[in-house]
């Protein structure tokens, strides 16, 4: 399996959750946050698919590429977790770069608050990204999964119940 | 949630505009006005009666990953209709295939899946005995079979102890059951009532893990208890076993000592007993209740269904496979 | 979360958005729906709606509850379809 946006973001939020995800265990069908995301996505800015058009770059699917003026547009449903999502779109202009398209920049967007973030790749970012590319190769080949994190954390997450049953 | 949606009424189910409609007939066999069923509300079709349908329909299903699962006139499981698997996971395939393959990994689980029905056969009887139905002798001998679990190191002595015990069980069901007598377990054909109702219910609860394991990354025909082939779905009937003396056992008790079902409820042919159609609607309906009666799960720390637990022995499972943690069988904590 | 669904909606279009509805919910009389939905699925449904109804002659009214024994329902007169999973 290629390496995605989507290990990239869940190494940032949980590496037990990239390391199941990495081993084909996906939960997307359970979750109804998931579904919303994916809504949101199909359903906010609807004439933009005119203008923007969909990438797909080994592997990795960015949403809205305005080829024009090199914008990434990210949507996300939550406010929250904005590390993992800026780590995301990092990635995908580190492979657009990667393929000779040179300064692209990023902006995440929350329609359901209104607000936006601008995102760009710096030096050290492309240094941290290929440590961090490493780093995923290296834990998702392990035969170990990781550990849990706090619990308190994983209440919104689609592996919640996988992670937490258990049988006293 | 999804529902379950039984279907005993003879008719014929098809795909109309996006969604499914149910056209039942009469005992003539004319067309009484059409049901609408909103296909985002199915998770499954059981199917009782006599089901029309073409294969727009069941491209249909398919596409809305809804199974079928049918039985026929004598309340017999005869297949599924599964859609696509849409979860596969190559480790969780290779990984599982080889605790099938390798004989001490496939022990550990069949051995645990023993334990957890066992424990589950003694809180039912253990909750009985403390009600004035003296089962103490089952209690007692299921014990002792119990102590012989580690001493095996063949599947196929496991499966025989399985029996040994399920026997042992069965036999309470006579001091359990007010009305009716148990005799034998005997299964093709079911001789009484209450075989007739074991029958039925065990594979409601196949059915039921079934359908269950279709949403998670395991493959329903590699087995660790049960012989893969036993049934097309024998992964199934190894989470069932853990499961019948919650689900289906319970609603047995429930239905005949409630007196919800009574001997004209059943039909006796030659040498074998048969639900009638009132009588099977009435128990499905009682299963119905029971799966999705609630639980406070201890370490999720809210509340699941019966029926969730189900799902949730999958993950389990899977998480054993996978060398995460090892697996727990359920035990009814309450 | 249950919802009852109830629309009013000129003639020409009130056909699509009935085949909508069975899709998502159960038919209890005309331009009435009822029946438990996600939160995601009833948005899927308004979206889709909204792409064929026209605002300002259309309407459609939502009541929603977290679950549906919040919701005393009374019946006069004959109910139309009683909402049934065993059929």
């Amino acid at each position: 399996m290629p390496l995605t946006a989507t290990h990239i973001a869940y190494y940032h939020l949980c590496r037990r959750k990239l390391w199941l995800f990495a081993n084909g265990i996906t939960m997307e069908h359970t979750s109804d946050l998931v579904a919303d995301g994916r809504f949101i996505h199909e359903n906010s800015y609807e004439r933009r698919a005119d203008k923007f058009s969909e990438v797909e770059i080994d592997g990795s699917k960015i949403d809205f590429y305005d080829a024009k003026n090199k914008v990434i547009h990210e949507t996300k449903r939550s406010a929250a977790r904005e590390v993992a999502h800026g780590w995301q779109v990092k990635y995908y202009i580190y492979l657009l770069k990667k393929s000779g398209i040179e300064g692209v920049s990023g902006k995440i967007e929350y329609p359901v608050f209104h607000q936006c973030t601008d995102v760009l790749l710096t030096q050290d970012d492309e240094i941290y990204i290929e440590k961090t590319i490493r780093n995923i190769e290296e834990l998702t080949a392990s035969p170990a999964c990781p550990p849990k994190i706090e619990k308190k954390k994983c209440r919104y997450c689609s592996y919640f119940d996988f992670c937490w049953s258990e049988e006293y | 949630m999804k529902k379950t949606y039984y279907l005993f009424n003879a008719g014929r189910m098809s795909r109309k505009d996006n969604t499914l409609q149910f056209t039942p007939q009469d005992e003539e066999g004319k067309e009484l006005p059409p049901k609408y069923i909103p296909i985002e509300s199915v998770s499954d079709l059981y199917c009782y009666g006599a089901l029309d349908a073409n294969s727009a329909l069941y491209n249909f299903l398919g596409k809305s990953q809804v199974a079928v699962h049918f039985f026929d006139y004598y309340e017999h499981y005869t297949g599924s209709f599964m859609p696509k698997d849409y979860l596969l996971a190559g480790k969780v395939q290779i990984e599982q295939t080889m605790h099938h393959v390798k004989k001490e990994k496939r022990m550990v689980l069949a051995r645990l899946f023993i334990e957890g029905a066992a424990f589950n056969m003694l809180k039912n009887l253990r909750y009985y005995n403390n009600r004035e139905k003296n089962v103490q002798p089952q209690i007692d001998s299921i014990e002792q079979f119990m102590e012989m679990l580690h001493g095996y190191t063949e599947v196929d002595e496991l499966m025989g102890l399985e029996g040994n015990i399920r026997q042992c069980y069965y036999q309470a069901f006579e001091t359990i059951i007010d009305e009716f007598t148990m005799g034998n377990r005997t299964k093709q054909p079911p001789s009484n009532e209450v075989n007739a109702l074991i029958s039925f219910g065990n594979m409601m609860c196949y059915s039921l893990c079934l359908g269950q394991i279709y949403h998670t990354q395991l493959n329903p025909t590699i087995s660790f208890l049960h012989e893969p082939g036993a049934r097309r779905y024998s992964l199934a009937l190894d989470l069932a076993e853990i499961f019948k003396p919650l689900l289906v056992d319970r609603t047995i008790f429930t239905v005949l000592n409630k007196k919800q079902l009574q001997a004209d409820d059943f039909r006796i042919e030659l040498n074998r007993c048969i639900m009638k159609d009132a009588a099977k609607k009435t128990f499905v309906k009682a299963f119905e209740e029971r799966i999705n009666e609630t639980i406070q799960h201890r370490s999720l720390k809210r509340s699941v269904s019966y029926k969730h637990l189900v799902k949730l022995e999958c993950y389990k499972l899977s998480k054993h496979i996978l060398g995460v943690e090892t697996y727990k069988p359920f035990k009814t904590w309450w | 979360m249950y919802v009852i669904l109830v629309y009013d909606i000129e003639a020409r279009r009130v056909g699509r958005m009935l085949k909508l509805c069975r899709q998502y919910l159960n038919w209890i009389q005309n331009s009435v729906f009822e029946g438990e939905i996600t939160e995601v699925k009833l948005k899927e449904l308004i979206s889709r709606a909204k792409k064929f109804l026209v605002l300002e002659k259309d309407s459609i009214i939502i009541f929603k509850s977290r679950d549906e024994k919040w919701l005393e329902k009374q019946i006069v007169g004959c109910e139309k379809n009683k909402i049934e999973t065993f059929l």
